[in-house]
């Protein structure tokens, strides 16, 4: 038995109940400005839970009359992934609204240098919360992108009274209040909050997986101090998205030497150098979690995420790299513990790698499935059915 | 009846310095220390050896802590916590205490040594996992370590083969509202790395930093015989995170005289973490109605030419209770804060 003066990391007291949040903490200025007139601030609804940020603040995650801000990419290429978190609140009875009138935040053009301005920006994003506003439902984002930047377009706000007053004149121009959210909510910080409700509901035993986790950089790295954190994963020194999740589901979360770097996404690098971010996704991420993890899946939670991760491993198996991990999200995890249809609801036909193999160690029957899923869609093509429902997807 | 007594709040360096000087002046010091034990951070954290001249930390809080012990001029008053004040210059009546029992105790002036604490890691914006891996400790760890003698990986016990030094750790950060230098963390790396030189000859051994800060003699005394003498690198570049890769640790950054991304193998990483006020600094600061910097720690009011004085008249603050200070600050700070002190009640005591 060693004998050090220096506890190891696990015995080592870190307290996130800090003063030092308050340097960080915009809610006074927030209710401040709508002292002052300046615009309606819009309280989390009830029931919500709150759970720990970087710095100790207790943020509130609304659990239902959630208005839900989808993700261009989530709805053009993995339309599982929303339709997961949809299924996940209808299974619990949850009272939640998915507008038909959402304006996409344009926030991938401004990250990749391409366009856009400060004002068009703002408004674009107090135009999302106006319309959520207006039919009585909090903002819940999808899109790890749209979080990351409605977080700093709030923080611009907050602190530029020139900026408040050119958007106050835009919304007013549509007829909109100007409105901003008491907190800006990412789904999966939802789905953090409702793990424990999710695992008393599990079908499926996860605990022969072992998952490494990806978080999305515009999820913890812009405005960080407003992303989850939790004493007990990682000793809170790393975000606690995810992975509390999917230790909450009994599933192994393994480490990586590189889970701190971009997907490969990178915004600009997708858009101008694709082949980079291909590189990078297979040789930085998926490449060192095999090496290192030899997981069954990785886990992400965003669009450009999953994008990435799933739809690059086919350039490293051109190029002979040991790829073919498969990639999900967790609200497909989730739901999969769930007992949702791997194709029906999860969708994941369209994810580009493999996930028979991760399907069968679960024991799910994948060919079964996708004759179900086969004879649904037979309907559509007979006329019988227009699309399929969601009672159709049970 | 006005009191000539001058209550001494902490007693750490400066607390010790400030009760000793205000014996040799022939006034009473009475000194207050809500530990068991006189010493204050130095001793807390088993400091080894001070910086520069490698002095044993322990040899020279010996010293310090004789002078006031069996000093009649200094009455000791430990395992008390002071919590109340009441009256003014000349006629202070603090209140503490001391054993599960109040007290009072009369006092013309006050001088607050209370000192400051290490910045804790886990609040760093940078990700060095402080909480995640066992081989990632502080400067403070490390002197606890030299302090036994036995200088070696956590994880495993064995003789570290690299040691890397990540410098401005909860300091120069305005992300996290500390945009202060804590003043002595270079310092203290460099005579660190020589430590670390002196239990593992063999090691390859970093400082990644900023840009040194090696202010008056410590440019001579300690950071060039660091790389001449005793081989150590520095590495201009911020590590930003630190992973684990097999047995060891990985160090990203940036090296920014190459103008590149960094990825190193290490055994060891020790994270210079710098100052900030104790809780007792915060807490007296309230008990006084002495006003505080934006960092917490407490305000004096004269600039350069008075360090000691704070916005209460009578109430006077030494050492690092306001603002990062090496030991020489600290003990200065002292001996001008007892001359204040001592003025004080003397202009208050003569009539008008």
């Amino acid at each position: 038995m060693l004998h050090l003066p220096v506890l190891k990391a696990d015995e080592r007291k870190h307290s996130m109940d800090t003063d030092k949040g308050e340097k960080v903490d915009l809610t006074d200025a927030i209710f401040q400005l709508e002292k002052e007139g300046e615009w309606i601030v819009q309280r989390v609804p009830e029931p919500y839970i709150e759970l720990d940020t970087k710095y100790g603040r207790k943020k509130k995650i609304p659990i239902e009359h959630t208005w839900h801000h989808k993700s261009c990419g989530q709805c053009g290429h993995i339309p599982g992934y929303s339709a997961s978190i949809f299924w996940l609140n209808r299974e619990f009875g949850l009272d939640y609204h998915d507008p038909t009138n959402q304006t996409s935040c344009t926030a991938w053009n401004y990250y990749a240098s391409a366009t856009s301005n400060p004002e068009a920006q703002a408004a674009v994003a107090i135009r999302n919360f106006a319309s959520a506003y207006e039919v009585g439902y909090f903002p819940l984002i999808h899109c790890g992108t749209s979080f990351g930047h409605y977080k700093e377009v709030r923080h611009a706000l907050v602190h530029q009274p020139e900026l408040r007053r050119k958007v106050k004149a835009i919304m007013e121009k549509l007829g909109k209040p100007f409105v901003i959210p008491e907190e800006i909510v990412h789904y999966s910080e939802w789905v953090l909050a409702m793990k424990d409700r999710i695992a008393e509901r599990q079908q499926l035993d996860m605990s022969m997986i072992t998952a490494t986790v990806h978080p999305a950089c515009h999820y913890h790295k812009l405005i960080e101090d407003d992303a989850i954190y939790d004493s007990e994963i990682y000793g809170a020194q790393r975000t606690a998205i995810i992975s509390g999740t999917l230790k909450a589901l009994g599933i192994n979360v393994a480490d990586y030497s590189t889970w701190f770097d971009c997907c490969g996404f990178g915004f600009r690098h997708i858009l101008v150098s694709r082949d980079f971010s291909r590189s990078f996704s297979v040789q930085r991420k998926i490449g060192v979690m095999i090496e290192e993890a030899n997981p069954d899946v990785t886990v992400t939670h965003d669009t450009g995420c999953v994008t990435t991760l799933d739809q690059s491993q086919f350039a490293g198996k051109a190029h002979d790299k040991k790829v073919g991990l498969p990639v999900m999200s967790d609200s497909q995890m989730a739901a999969l513990a769930m007992g949702a249809h791997p194709y029906k609801v999860l969708q994941l036909h369209w994810h580009n790698t493999d996930n028979k193999a991760f399907l069968e160690k679960l024991g799910i029957d994948h060919e079964k499935k996708w004759s179900e899923f086969q004879h649904e869609i037979q309907k559509i093509k007979d006329g019988k059915n227009e699309y399929m429902s969601w009672e159709d997807a049970k | 009846m006005a009191s000539e007594n001058i209550i001494v709040i902490g007693g750490g360096p400066a607390g010790l310095e400030a009760a000793r000087g205000v014996a040799d002046l022939g006034y009473k010091a009475i000194l207050v220390e809500k530990r068991d034990r006189l010493g204050g951070t130095p001793d807390e954290a088993q400091y080894a050896a001070l910086t520069p001249d490698m002095r044993s930390a322990k040899e020279a809080m010996d010293e310090m802590r004789d002078a006031v012990t069996d000093n009649s001029g200094v009455e000791l008053m430990l395992n008390t916590t002071v919590t109340g004040s009441e009256g003014e210059l000349g006629n202070f009546v603090v209140k503490a205490e001391q054993g599960g029992k109040q007290i009072d105790i009369e006092a013309g002036a006050v001088i607050l040594a209370t000192g400051f604490q290490h910045f804790d890691p886990g609040r760093e914006t940078q990700k060095y996992g402080y909480y995640e891996h066992d081989d990632v400790i502080t400067l403070v760890d490390a002197e606890k370590m030299f302090t036994a003698g036995n200088f070696v990986r956590p994880s495993n016990g064995e003789k570290p083969k690299s040691v890397a030094f990540i410098q401005c750790v909860g300091s120069r950060d305005r992300q996290i509202g500390n945009e202060y230098c804590s003043k002595v963390c270079c310092g203290i790396s460099s005579k660190q790395a020589i430590e670390v030189r002196h239990h593992c000859p063999d090691a390859k051994i970093y400082i990644f930093y900023i840009d040194m800060r090696m202010y008056g003699y410590w440019e001579n005394e300690i950071y060039w015989p660091a790389q001449e003498k005793h081989k150590v690198n520095y590495i201009k570049g911020m590590a930003t995170e630190i992973l684990k890769q097999g047995d060891h640790l990985i160090v990203k950054g940036e090296d920014t005289t190459l103008r590149r991304p960094m990825e190193v193998p290490m055994d060891m990483v020790i994270l210079a973490v710098g100052m900030e006020p104790s809780v007792g600094t915060k807490e007296m600061a309230e008990v006084f109605g002495v006003n505080k910097n934006k960092y917490g720690f407490i305000e004096t009011i004269g600039g350069a030419l008075n360090t000691v004085s704070t916005n209460v008249e009578g109430v006077f603050a030494a050492g690092a209770c306001t603002g990062p200070a090496d030991l020489e600050d600290s003990v200065s700070a002292a001996g001008s804060a007892v001359m204040k002190s001592i003025g004080a009640i003397r202009k208050a005591a003569v009539p008008a």
